[in-house]
């Protein structure tokens, strides 16, 4: 049995449906539960907005997959971006999920700003990516942390750190193996790896590069990205 | 009163289940991995343990082997809940100590109280 679950061919339009299975699986559970008349009123508005935050979440992949079918075709305007600002936009887009799901998110406050060549949509989708696949990985008393910080003297690193479950070796190496080939990233068991993947294309629309660090208690997604002088010019 | 132990990693998807057991009058206990699950077991002595297959860095599979693996514990009845439900039979995880397979893109809430019952001892 094991084998065939691992062992099934993934076309892309195969782990599309997957991944779009999880959201839709909770949303229909949640309308079974909203006919439930024995529920009082509290626990039926708190299973709406749960339906509310799934639905924005499978709405985030497909435009995702659609944005990363579309970008041979198109092209991106690389600019001075803020990734303290990034990081604050994705903390305040994902803490209503986060809280309904008994997690918390954060990004670690740094007294120097720092900008980064990038493309400013696909930075930000990059950094959800991340910080959506590190909820399934943070436990209620550790939050996601979204911090960044100088790699040498060209380049910016910005990481999505969770304190999940310690995966086995096995599967950080399947993961980061196939972060540096170009090839569908089958991540972490539950999951097709489809969010990673598409992290990957737009990483490298970017010209930049995606990675992963492993902890005891826990991992780092990591994007490496150009540092911009513009700021050294003010 | 009969004790359920949960095992769904996905947050959400997880209490809606373990809110479908309770007011079906069952004592739950839920787990979102499988880091620390044999100590659950342990100390609260499920009748009936309700399963994700594909869980948080892990699939069910070594839980259920460890299971198997013990005298007392291999009595437990196990229910897979799965949306692989298409590619996975009850022949497959019999072996494993499953009893029922519940498909979670057709499940209706009072489908899993339903099942747990049915496999009690």
């Amino acid at each position: 049995m094991d084998r065939g679950v691992k062992d099934r061919v993934l076309t892309p339009v195969v782990i599309a449906a997957h991944e779009l299975k999880t959201p839709l699986i909770l949303l229909r559970q949640l309308s079974l539960g909203l006919q439930d008349e024995s529920l009082d009123l509290a626990t039926r508005q708190q299973l709406a907005y749960q339906a509310q935050l799934v639905s924005e979440r499978a709405l985030r992949l497909t435009s995702d997959i659609t944005k990363a079918e579309r970008l041979e075709d198109a092209l991106f305007e690389m600019e001075p971006v803020s990734v303290a600002g990034i990081c604050r936009e994705v903390v305040d887009e994902l803490a209503p999920l986060y809280r309904a799901c008994g997690r918390s998110i954060e990004t670690k406050p740094r007294r120097q700003s720092l900008l980064a060549v990038a493309n400013r949509d696909l930075l930000r989708r990059v950094v959800l990516n991340f910080a959506d696949n590190a909820l399934q990985y943070s436990s209620p008393d550790s939050p996601v942390e979204l911090s960044y910080r100088l790699c040498g003297d060209s380049t910016l690193r910005l990481g999505v750190r969770d304190y999940g479950p310690a995966l086995d070796v096995k599967t950080l190496d399947d993961i980061e193996n196939r972060l540096s080939r170009a090839e569908v990233v089958k991540a972490r068991p539950h999951s097709s790896g489809l969010g990673l993947s598409i992290v990957k294309k737009f990483a490298e629309a970017m010209s930049s590069e995606v990675g992963l660090i492993r902890h005891r208690d826990g991992a780092t997604f990591y994007v490496d990205l150009p540092l911009s002088r513009q700021m050294k010019l003010i | 009163m009969s004790r359920v132990l949960l095992i769904e990693d996905d947050i959400l998807l997880g209490r809606h289940f373990e809110r479908s057991l309770l007011s079906a009058g069952f004592e739950v206990r839920t787990c979102e991995h499988l880091v620390g699950v044999m100590d659950v077991v342990d100390s609260f002595g499920p009748d009936v343990i309700v399963t994700d297959i594909l869980l948080t860095g892990s699939t069910a599979l070594p839980l259920m082997n460890e299971l198997m693996s013990h005298d007392d514990l291999s009595k437990i009845p196990v229910i897979a809940i799965t949306s692989l439900a298409d590619d996975i039979t009850l022949d497959a995880l019999r072996p494993y100590g499953v009893r029922a397979i519940l498909d979670k893109t057709s499940i209706h809430p009072n489908d899993l109280p339903a099942s747990v019952r049915k496999v009690l001892p």
